[in-house]
């Protein structure tokens, strides 16, 4: 993964979208608990598919095993946060930075999540997301968390991935479904209106 | 449009919301609180915003819904300025 200059960045997000990028480009948090490494699949207005391998630190004191709520964090920053900085750059012909200085990325609400499996140290996991709306800042997000089958090549295997696939969650039965989301909500809220609240 | 037919609207369209107890829709006043009063989910706010622009003709802006209130009087006061704002 290459840094890409502000000017490719923006071209990015003008003409392309987000796979291939560095998520630390994008988050308005950081540099800990990114909780997302890697876009595999975007398609701005429909939904996205990112990735992540738990660390030491985010399995600590708790049995090796990556948290319920980092799941549903780990979703969140790779559908709403990542998906809404996108439209909001594109909308606004800036870079995620400028947005960091504007917006408070706000984490609003949660609707319901089914838990299957779980994810332990070593493992990863991807997140599918599908965008449901988009409104003044607001999106709307369902989801999968899937373990991803050892040593696949992600890149590859979501480079001829469709929204019809997306909409299907239609992917190999060797991905395992950790969980699944719906309703996963968040806002950009202006950071003066949020010292308000 | 007079604040009270507006208001009569905005009462029409919490009839097609889900969340809303139709009972809590019985003494409706400007000052009425969709959240304290109608016991409504905060999120569900963007549902009756985006149901009020389509009823009203009216567009809203980001800036708009960033410092919408909770009352039923935002919501007017909200479409009566989007409706100026779309007559210049």
């Amino acid at each position: 993964m290459t840094e890409e200059t502000d000017e490719q960045l923006l071209n990015r997000i003008t003409n392309g979208n987000f796979v291939g990028l560095n998520p630390g480009r994008v988050m308005l948090h950081g540099p800990t608990k990114l909780l997302i490494d890697a876009y595999y699949w975007h398609s701005p207005n429909k939904g996205i598919v990112a990735g992540y391998a738990p660390t030491e630190r985010d399995v600590e004191d708790h049995f090796d095993v990556f948290r319920g709520v980092d799941q549903i964090e780990a979703f969140a920053l790779a559908s709403i946060v990542s998906c809404c900085a996108f439209l909001e750059c594109r909308k606004l012909n800036c870079l995620p930075d400028v947005l960091k200085e504007n917006f408070i990325p706000a984490f609003i609400s949660v609707g319901q999540v089914n838990f299957h499996y779980y994810i332990e140290l070593g493992d990863r996991f991807i997140s599918i997301a599908n965008i449901k709306s988009y409104k003044w800042r607001q999106m709307v997000c369902d989801g999968r968390i899937y373990k991803v089958p050892k040593d696949l090549d992600l890149d590859a295997y979501f480079s001829d991935f469709t929204e019809e696939r997306l909409l299907n969650y239609d992917i190999s039965k060797d991905f395992k479904l950790v969980a699944e989301l719906f309703d996963i909500t968040g806002r950009a809220i202006k950071k003066e209106v949020f010292k308000q609240i | 449009m007079e604040r009270q037919e507006i208001v009569d609207e905005i009462i029409e369209v919490l009839r097609t919301v889900r969340t809303v107890d139709p009972s809590r829709l019985e003494n409706v006043t400007e000052e009425t609180d969709f959240l304290t009063d109608m016991n409504m989910p905060s999120t569900e706010l963007i549902n009756i915003a985006a149901k009020v622009e389509q009823k009203f003709d009216v567009e809203f802006e980001d800036d708009d819904i960033d410092s919408l209130g909770s009352t039923v009087k935002d919501v007017v006061d909200l479409i009566i300025k989007a409706k100026a704002r779309g007559v210049s």
